[in-house]
């Protein structure tokens, strides 16, 4: 080994030496998959919200989807499931004066997920396969309260 | 320096397991009850208590139930670490019309399916879920 080598060595040593660093390898495995078998079955324009839930199971989430001025609504059901592994590394330092520390995950990554979109009649509309954040609408602010007569107040 | 290096390693190993329930588990007997075009939503709170979510549809509403359960295995090789974090639901959706009858519903029944596992070893089999699904049906839950 070189005296180049050997000094950078040491000079690591010396700094990572109050320092705590951790490698871990970690999967993370949350619900139940949709097999795009299941979906296969399914028909856009025929098959209903109860042949959708016998063959998909109980979805994560349900939101209301394509509400008219009479209070019709339609309904989006998402479902999502992760099987994901990956290496994390955290390095943590501290003494009286400083500390802090840093961390890096690999499986906190995009979750696989699957939306049907279902009309007014609870007919299948269509469905998707993608990522939760794709597919889930972007998160908006409530609409203002009105009283009956329509005034905002 | 070798053995020194594996005995080391050695008094710094270690494993730890961890379960987390969130609600209790949703009885399928209960669930066989509920007919749609007859139940109420009155019924079925009746049944399963307060649900966790409703969300409504316009007119028509939906509630959700579930119980979750996670098991994670942690094995500390000293500066390396190794977990495997394996989560399952219980899970019910129930629509209901503008007269709060019961118009469809959707369960997932999956929380005895979650394993402590290694991530390495593969769970989650058709066989084991099947072994499972059998135990659970026998303790009547």
């Amino acid at each position: 080994m070189s005296r180049a080598a050997r000094s950078l060595g040491a000079a690591l040593l010396v700094a990572t030496l109050p320092a705590c660093i951790t490698g871990s390898y970690e999967r993370v495995r949350l619900q139940e998959p949709v097999r795009e078998t299941d979906l296969a079955g399914l028909t856009p324009g025929q098959s209903a919200l109860g042949e959708c839930l016998q063959r998909l199971g109980a979805p994560w989430r349900v939101l209301e989807y394509d509400v008219d001025v009479d209070g019709n609504s339609g309904a989006a059901l998402l479902w999502t499931w992760r099987d994901a592994a990956g290496w994390g590394l955290k390095a943590e330092y501290g003494d009286e004066s400083v500390s802090g520390s840093v961390s890096y995950d690999a499986v906190a990554a995009e979750q696989p997920a699957c939306m049907l979109w279902f009309d007014h009649h609870l007919v299948l509309q269509r469905w998707r396969l993608g990522t939760a954040g794709d597919l889930m609408p972007r998160r908006q602010r409530p609409a203002p309260f009105a009283d009956d007569a329509g005034a905002r107040p | 320096m070798l053995h020194r290096a594996s005995l080391l390693l050695l008094l710094l190993a270690g494993c730890a397991f961890g379960r987390q329930d969130v609600n209790e588990p949703i009885e399928d007997a209960a669930l066989r009850t509920f007919a749609p075009g007859k139940t109420t939503a009155a019924e079925v709170v009746g049944k399963l208590g307060a649900p966790t979510e409703v969300v409504q549809l316009g007119r028509r509403s939906a509630y959700r139930y579930d119980a979750t359960r996670t098991k994670s295995t942690i094995l500390f090789l000293g500066i390396v670490n190794f977990a495997n974090q394996d989560a399952r639901q219980d899970r019910v959706w129930l629509f209901f019309d503008d007269k709060d009858v019961l118009l469809h519903y959707g369960a997932t029944l999956s929380t005895h399916r979650t394993q402590y596992a290694l991530p390495w070893e593969d769970v989650h089999e058709p066989e084991d879920h099947a072994a499972r699904d059998a135990a659970r049906k026998e303790s009547g839950r």
